[in-house]
């Protein structure tokens, strides 16, 4: 079988379509946006964990504790600033995200060993001041202990008497999930790059053929309708696998700027992982185009094209977003499903289980199939009188 | 040579095309004349095998276009009504592009882009992106890239439309010079003056049928007027009556 003019009209795309500067653009914010907001999120996230160990503690009645006044002050990361006269209002009001009052009987209570009363006064619906209560809590706790002790010593007990338990923290604390969900984004960006990459093209050379009315002049060549529609698939194929692996190539260079070891995540992103990754999400670039491609036939102009697209990205991306918000979900039967399985490979590549061969292949066979499907209702459509004069 | 034989079409209850027959043969220029929605654009569609006709038959140069419309493809330049460019592509990607469809490479294919860009007079623009391209440019650019395979039969359809003076010059000039080469040309047009200054025979369509054929001579000995105009009048009165 003669392949040259599918390869001819693949060329012309290409070419078309890499003169087209919004196509670019959407290639390069397609490329860019994924490795960009995993970034920007694992930046943040690091941020706030690093803003929690340096506070400031504002303070109401510090004259009240001198004793404890000074201790905090002596704390590395801490500074101690002057609190509002009504702290509750003010931390409502969200002027402060917390404030530490010293009550009047500070001073009388402590001079007596007695348990002398501080409030903490925070607002724990707010996420970002949690980590600095956490702070303040553990800072006044350890405050309280020493202080314990030392009454002991004095009192000639030895402080360990009153330590039941000796308890060591080995927390996997909030921001290393989110970190860990931040970093499951991942395959849903690639899966993401593979549909927005190709979409211009895919779109350009079927309804914008419609639209501009270039479409009956194309099939006056006496070229089999199945290898136009190839051709056309096959240039957003092309643009497509090149979205992808430029998506991961960022990624990885990305994270490997980043300090994950700090969040709790072992960079996993080596050489043998990305060719792995791209042979478990590399059908999809294959598939989404042929949807694509299917889909705008139906378009009249490019507009009405672009809006059929956007509801296949969002269909494309549900199982990224289910798999980010309940990992578990992830069985081996789910694996050969295209869109499902092309996530479900990735998830277990970025956890570092590597899957099974067969699987991998089989997961291909299934992509593959569907987008020879599509291919043959394209090639269909292109014969249709509706569409090559319907306007 | 062209031979379409009781073509029918028919879209859901319109009958578009009822049983049009006629020749348009080598070296002569055939011209479909009929007002609006009479069935040529149609008619031509069938023929350049984009639309499968409800029955009859079409042959060009020995093939059959219903049954094998690539065969008949490769012997025909078309030039549609809708004719749409490329924007972002120049005038000679778009004959270059069309010349690789039609099998065609290498030097003899530049030589022939070479050629239509000369004819057509296309020099100044011949590199340039089509985009903001007026539209005697733009309808160049699509007769060349329609012949570029030098197709023994060509089919245009209402070449002239919407041209300026120039432009329609240029187009006539192709059309003869088509002729003189011993090409099959049929145009269609609503434009008694388009037909009468270039046709050697016309094909009259009125309501989905062939209302007459014949050279213009023969249509004015038919309905007994002494214009061709008066003679095209008569005949698409007559057709709609008997309708």
């Amino acid at each position: 079988m003669n392949f040259s003019r599918m390869i001819i009209v693949a060329r012309k795309e290409l070419t078309d379509g890499f003169r087209d500067r919004r196509a670019i653009y959407v290639v390069l914010f397609s490329v860019l946006f994924g490795p960009i907001m995993v970034a920007f999120l694992l930046n943040q996230i690091a941020g706030q964990e690093k803003a929690a160990q340096d506070i400031q503690i504002p303070v109401v009645g510090r004259e009240f504790a001198p004793v404890l006044v000074n201790w905090l002050e002596q704390q590395s990361g801490v500074e101690l600033v002057a609190g509002p006269a009504e702290p509750e209002a003010a931390v409502r009001d969200r002027k402060f995200e917390f404030v530490l009052v010293m009550e009047k009987e500070f001073a009388e209570k402590f001079r007596d060993s007695r348990p002398a009363p501080v409030q903490v006064v925070s607002d724990s619906t707010r996420e970002t001041s949690r980590a600095k209560v956490r702070r303040l809590r553990a800072l006044l706790s350890h405050f309280s202990s020493e202080t314990g002790a030392l009454r002991l010593i004095a009192r000639g007990i030895s402080p360990s008497v009153a330590t039941a338990l000796k308890v060591e923290d080995v927390e996997v604390s909030n921001s290393q999930q989110r970190a860990a969900t931040v970093f499951n984004m991942i395959p849903m960006f690639l899966i993401l790059a593979a549909f927005t990459a190709g979409m211009q093209i895919a779109t350009d050379s079927t309804a914008g053929e419609r639209e501009r009315g270039s479409l009956e002049p194309l099939l006056l060549n006496p070229v089999p309708r199945w290898q136009l529609v190839t051709g056309k698939w096959l240039a957003a194929v092309v643009a497509a696998i090149g979205g992808m692996i430029a998506t991961l190539v960022v990624t990885s260079v990305v994270l490997s700027k980043l300090s994950l070891e700090d969040l709790g995540i072992r960079n996993q992103l080596g050489t043998p992982e990305l060719l792995l990754l791209i042979a478990a999400i590399g059908p999809m670039a294959l598939l989404a185009p042929s949807m694509q491609v299917y889909l705008a036939c139906f378009a009249k102009s490019f507009k009405e094209a672009q809006s059929y697209m956007s509801f296949l990205i969002f269909a494309a991306i549900i199982p990224g977003m289910a798999s980010i918000f309940h990992p578990v979900a992830n069985r081996t039967w789910m694996q050969p499903i295209p869109f499902i399985g092309q996530n479900a490979l990735a998830m277990d590549i970025l956890g570092g289980k590597l899957p099974s061969p067969l699987i991998l292949i089989a997961a291909a066979l299934a992509a593959f199939a569907l987008a020879g499907a599509f291919l043959w209702l394209a090639t269909r459509s292109f014969s249709s009188e509706k569409i090559i004069f319907g306007r | 040579m062209i031979r379409a034989t009781n073509l029918q079409k028919r879209f859901g209850a319109v009958i578009a095309v009822d049983g049009v027959s006629f020749t348009a043969p080598d070296g002569a220029v055939t011209g479909l004349l009929g007002p609006n929605g009479a069935g040529k654009t149609t008619s031509l569609r069938m023929i350049y095998g984009l639309m499968k006709p409800d029955g009859g038959s079409i042959d060009v140069d020995g093939h059959d276009a219903v049954s094998d419309p690539l065969a008949a493809q490769a012997r025909l330049g078309v030039l549609p009504d809708l004719s749409g460019l490329y924007p972002r592509l120049t005038s000679r990607e778009h004959i270059r592009y069309f010349g690789n469809l039609q099998g065609l490479h290498g030097a003899d294919l530049e030589a022939r882009i070479e050629k239509w860009i000369e004819v057509l007079d296309l020099k100044s623009v011949a590199d340039r992106r089509v985009a903001g391209f007026s539209h005697g440019e733009r309808t160049k650019v699509a007769l060349a890239r329609a012949l570029v395979h030098n197709p023994q039969n060509i089919l245009l359809d209402e070449p002239t439309n919407g041209l300026d003076v120039m432009s329609t010059r240029a187009m006539r000039d192709v059309i003869r010079r088509l002729k003189t080469e011993q090409r099959c040309v049929v145009f269609s047009s609503h434009v008694m003056q388009e037909v009468s200054a270039l046709c050697d025979r016309i094909v009259v369509i009125a309501h989905g049928r062939v209302a007459a054929e014949g050279t213009p001579d023969d249509l004015l000995a038919v309905t007994g007027k002494t214009s061709l105009e008066d003679a095209f009048v008569s005949l698409v009165g007559l057709q709609g009556e008997a309708a």
